[in-house]
């Protein structure tokens, strides 16, 4: 191999260099040092209702820049050292080839009306997991088991459950996160020339799996200040899991360093989101942080490049200062945005304030008085709701209804996963807008796909690419046919009926619609402005377009977990069954079998002898 | 040939079957209740699905690629191009249905013939047998069986194959080597498990031809015939599909009995609740259950072709894993083809009685257990129980009456000698 090329590598194993193309270039790459380095943050607001949202989110970065002599090592060079990066994570991505992962944790429901739209992208009830993976298709199957079982050991979660009944490939939703440079497309690891790196998605979500201290537990592990330190020494699993809503979850992706994306770090980003009920108890809205978590932020984390916590403080309609912040920031308030679309943020370093003095990080609202009725109402851009009709164990029909609050048209694509043992059809397929039956489906499904279902082997998956009319209500209905199952088949509290994952509608929106954190300071927002000239150019299979820059979010919204009921055999009978069929069908052979090997023939008076006979003749008579 | 249609009888029999059902296409709520009913629609002959295929079809997603879709590719052929039209599909279904009546008419006609040159038996009494039922009878009896009308109204595709065995039947009777054959192909791609027929349809066709030599050739020729038309067909419906993925949709699925919905026959529960470990085991066993009886009972009754027939489709409607009132409709239409035997059967009272009793209770059973709850799955087995048993029961019974008609021709009862004074009191056993 030519080594003269610059080159440089990245992630998950595989390693990328610049084209062919590209490497007959003479620029000098500037020889940026990407070390680790780790971020974290905490992001508190009350919500309208009262409840407190709060969202722990921990960055960690590991880049690296090789020169062309170590070309070849660079794959395994990247995931020999670590200092803050987890090991095990890297690992897991090492051996699967994986470029992107995706898992999230989640418990409750998100509400969405009340709460607008959470900071964290997965909000659908149950486990989530999706990643990129880098080979070809057979491979990428085996991969994909192999990921998932090593995240159910890694997480002690049911990950391993995810199998090919459950795993789908969206072709229009969850595309790529990472950043991707346009005209350094990736050579395979031993073939340096312009193919691409086949990249395939593989998603599989479990609406049924619980979560708990047991997830937590190895979760935090991850950190490379654990809960000893820093703001993750908030993280009580007893507070945390008695919240109305609880969210953990790990990304990985990867993102350019540079402008011309030369430079590549791999961006390992762990969130935990909360909602906590402050009132439950006593009807006061006030809280503290000792309060919501019963712990305190003693130290800041030494490894942590920046550690903050900032508060999203709540917009009062009609009168200011309503409440009181202690202490107050020392920066002030930083205010952003007029009128309704006014937000107020106060930011507090950690770094700087700890070591100041020798007492613990003390935060608290207090309300003077009562909590004000007249905070700014939500109405979320894109609301949906997904339910079951009919009745009765043997059919059943779903009906889905997206709500557009914009006044303009949203483009949004929607993607349902339902399970084998619903089976749809879609030739009953309707849609309505606004309450009457639409003829002409095309203005508003622009394009579908639709994956059918296959008994025991995988689920049936529908993706559409809408185009919601402004301020309107587009209902879907579908009807479906419930599988009889075998016994084995049945969870062992079968009458409790089977878990139908959310539908997700992935929707661009237009900013600042009453999105949590839209303040300017969430760390995620920062580092998607820092790389707003790359995401124009970024590289991503399947785009159909562009997105337009700045002026939209995309937006996933999940909608609610369903359960099912489907019909139940008689648990007990297997033997009874067995036997009575096997009955039924002996009997057939048996006087079949008789019927074709006797004949008839008459019974001789001189065979009548035995009295037996004798009786039979009389009886004729 | 069309003797039979130009009587005034057979126009009010034709013309109130197309009207009654005409009457009923009138409520689409009927059409699709009766489509949606477990006992009438499986899940390889429901229209639903089929309407599913095509609009899978229609939209470039291949149907076969799928767990919906189990009906063979050329019947989405056929109603490709119709499906939109509610109309012309129940035309169809109707037409497709008269059809039947007509080869069962027409197959009478030819039997009759054939039976004015066998010798008559001699009855009790000195009598000579009287001749069986009226071509009209046999269409009448078919045409207005409950069975086949809800089977008719209610879209099920297996009316399809059924017109395909029924015209393999009669072109058997007719003497046409090549549409028979072609026609049980037709049967065997629509349905599978009428490969069976080619046995007695091949019969059927060598049954006048005494020279041994020459029946062994017309049995290969036919073989030959049937295996191309199979090929044809099997050919045609990849051009159509443009995937092989139909053979393992279509006739895996009735094979390995992989959908368990429930219906009249014997398998869905017992495969519901079997032991994974002997699953695979009793599979074979049923299908193979299926088959086995196509030889031993065509060297047995060889003499009676039709019979034979009668007695696969039978066997097939009662045992095939996905078995609907449409099979039942099929044989009870061709019994009454060897009606000469009515009056040695047994069980009639109790066999009719089976059949009502599982009619009746069938929709009762399977609404407790599905909607209201308060019953199980073991009601509606049951009631598929004893459905089973009745169609067994009439097999078994109207087997006997033929072979004991049949014992009466080879050996009408001795008039002289010492068992003489028997005479039409003699006792006959089975030994």
């Amino acid at each position: 191999m030519r080594t003269s090329s610059p080159c440089l590598l990245l992630l998950s194993g595989a390693v990328l260099a610049l084209s062919a193309a590209a490497s007959t270039t003479t620029d000098t790459i500037p020889i940026l040092k990407a070390p680790e380095a780790f971020h974290e943050q905490l992001v508190l607001k009350p919500l309208n209702d009262g409840s407190v949202y709060s969202h722990f989110q921990f960055t960690t970065h590991i880049g690296t820049m090789m020169d062309d002599d170590h070309f070849d090592g660079a794959a395994s060079n990247l995931f020999k050292h670590y200092n803050l990066f987890p090991r095990s994570i890297g690992q897991i991505l090492h051996s699967f080839e994986v470029e992107e992962l995706h898992l999230t944790f989640t418990q409750g429901r998100w509400q969405y009306s009340d709460w607008g739209y959470p900071l964290a992208p997965s909000a659908g009830t149950g486990v989530e997991l999706w990643a990129w993976l880098n080979n070809d298709k057979r491979q990428t199957d085996e991969h994909w088991k192999g990921l998932t079982n090593t995240l159910s050991g890694l997480f002690c979660a049911s990950l391993n459950f995810i199998d090919d009944t459950i795993t789908t490939e969206p072709k229009l939703s969850f595309r790529n996160e990472g950043l991707y440079n346009t005209h350094s497309v990736p050579p395979t690891l031993h073939n340096n020339n312009n193919s691409t790196i086949p990249r395939r998605l593989r998603y599989g979500s479990l609406p049924h799996e619980n979560v708990c201290t047991e997830n937590l537990t190895p979760w935090i592990k991850l950190l490379p200040c654990k809960s000893k330190a820093g703001i993750a020494s908030l993280l009580k699993s007893h507070k945390l899991f008695d919240t109305r809503f609880y969210s953990m979850a790990v990304h990985v992706r990867s993102v350019c360093e540079d402008e011309k994306c030369r430079v590549r770090s791999l961006e390992l980003v762990q969130t935990i989101t909360a909602v906590f009920d402050v009132a439950r108890h006593d009807g006061s809205f006030n809280w503290s942080l000792s309060g919501l978590f019963e712990r305190e932020i003693t130290q800041s984390c030494p490894l942590a490049s920046t550690s903050k916590v900032i508060v999203n403080l709540p917009q009062t309609a009609d009168i200011e200062n309503q409440y009181s912040l202690v202490p107050h920031p020392p920066q002030g308030i930083h205010s952003e945005g007029s009128g309704d679309k006014k937000q107020e943020i106060a930011v507090y370093d950690l770094q700087k304030i700890l070591p100041e003095t020798t007492s613990p990080f003390h935060l608290a609202l207090q309300w003077e008085g009562s909590r004000p009725k007249s905070v700014r109402a939500i109405t979320p851009g894109i609301v949906a709701h997904r339910y079951f009709t009919g009745f009765g164990q043997e059919r059943g029909g779903l009906a889905i209804e997206i709500r557009n609050n914009n006044s303009q048209d949203i483009e949004a694509v929607y993607l349902d996963t339902l399970p084998w043992y619903l089976k749809l059809y879609l030739h009953t397929f309707s849609i309505q807008l606004n309450g009457k039956s639409l003829d002409n489906q095309r203005d508003l499904v622009q394009k579908m796909f639709y994956q059918p279902a296959v008994d025991r082997s995988r689920p049936a998956v529908l993706e559409m690419a809408l185009r919601l009319p402004a301020n309107s209500l587009v209902k879907f209905t579908v009807s479906f046919d419930k599988v009889f199952l075998k016994y084995t088949e049945h969870r062992p509290d079968a009458n409790r009926g089977f878990d139908v994952g959310y539908a997700v509608i992935t929707a661009k929106l237009p900013r600042e619609q009453g999105q949590i954190g839209y303040g300017g300071l969430d760390h995620l927002r920062i580092y998607q402005e820092r790389e707003a000239g790359l995401v124009r150019g970024r590289r991503s299979d399947n785009r159909e377009e562009e997105e337009k820059e700045g002026e939209t979010d995309k937006m996933r919204v999940y909608t609610d977990t369903l359960l099912v009921s489907l019909p139940t055999p008689d648990f007990s009978m297997p033997y009874n069954v067995i036997t009575m069929t096997c009955t039924v069908i002996s009997l057939f052979f048996g006087s079949v079998f008789n019927l074709m090997m006797r004949n008839f023939e008459v019974v001789k008076p001189a065979s009548k002898k035995s009295g037996k006979g004798k009786e039979k003749a009389e009886k004729t008579e | 040939m069309a003797k039979g249609l130009s009587s005034n009888n057979a126009v009010a029999v034709f013309g109130t079957a197309v009207a009654l059902r005409l009457a009923l296409f009138q409520f689409p709520a009927l059409a699709s209740l009766l489509g949606e009913r477990v006992e009438i629609s499986t899940p390889v002959t429901s229209f639903k699905r089929l309407s599913e295929g095509v609009f899978l079809f229609t939209n470039g997603v291949p149907p076969y690629d799928g767990g919906v879709v189990h009906q063979a590719p050329l019947l989405l052929g056929l109603f490709y191009p119709i499906i939109s039209s509610p109309l012309l599909v129940n035309l169809l279904y109707i037409l497709i249905d008269l059809a039947i009546g007509y080869m069962l008419l027409q197959i009478t006609a030819i039997k009759d013939k054939d039976y004015a040159k066998e010798k008559k038996i001699t009855q009790y009494g000195g009598k000579e047998e009287e001749p069986g039922m009226s071509g009209l009878s046999v269409a009448t009896l078919y045409l207005f069986n409950p069975y086949t009308i809800a089977s008719c109204i209610g879209r099920s595709t297996i009316l399809y194959s059924n017109a395909a065995v029924a015209a393999a039947i009669w072109m058997g009777m007719k003497g046409n080597k090549s549409l028979a054959m072609f026609n049980v192909a037709v049967a065997t791609y629509l349905s599978l498990y009428p490969s069976m027929l080619i046995i007695p349809v091949i019969l059927m066709l060598t049954r006048k031809i005494d020279d041994n030599d020459l029946t062994k050739k017309v049995a290969i020729r036919c073989t030959g015939l049937f295996a191309g038309s199979l090929v044809a067909l099997f050919a045609l419906s990849f051009v159509l599909v443009n995937s092989w993925d139909f053979f393992g949709s279509v006739y895996g699925t009735i094979l390995t009995v992989s959908d368990l919905t429930p219906n009249l026959g014997l398998c869905w529960y017992f495969f519901i609740e079997m032991f994974d470990q002997f699953r695979p085991f009793f599979l074979v066993v049923f299908q193979i259950h299926v088959f086995i009886f196509a030889v031993p009972v065509s060297i047995k009754l060889r003499k009676y072709p039709l019979f034979v027939s009668f007695l696969l489709c039978a066997i097939m409607g009662t045992f095939k894993g996905y078995p609907s009132v449409g099979d039942a409709s099929l044989y009870l239409g061709l019994l009454p083809l060897s009606s000469e035997i009515f009056k040695y059967m047994r069980y009639s009272f109790l066999v009719t009685n089976l059949f009502m009793y599982s009619t009746l209770l069938a929709p009762i059973f399977w609404y407790l257990w599905v909607y209201v709850g308060s019953g199980n799955a073991n009601f509606f087995y049951a009631i598929g129980l004893v459905y089973g048993i009745g169609e067994i029961i009439l097999m078994i019974d109207s087997t006997f009456a033929l072979l004991r008609r049949d014992f009466e021709s080879q050996s009408p009862p001795e008039t002289t000698g010492q068992d003489a004074a028997l005479g039409w009191d003699r006792e006959v056993v089975q030994k």
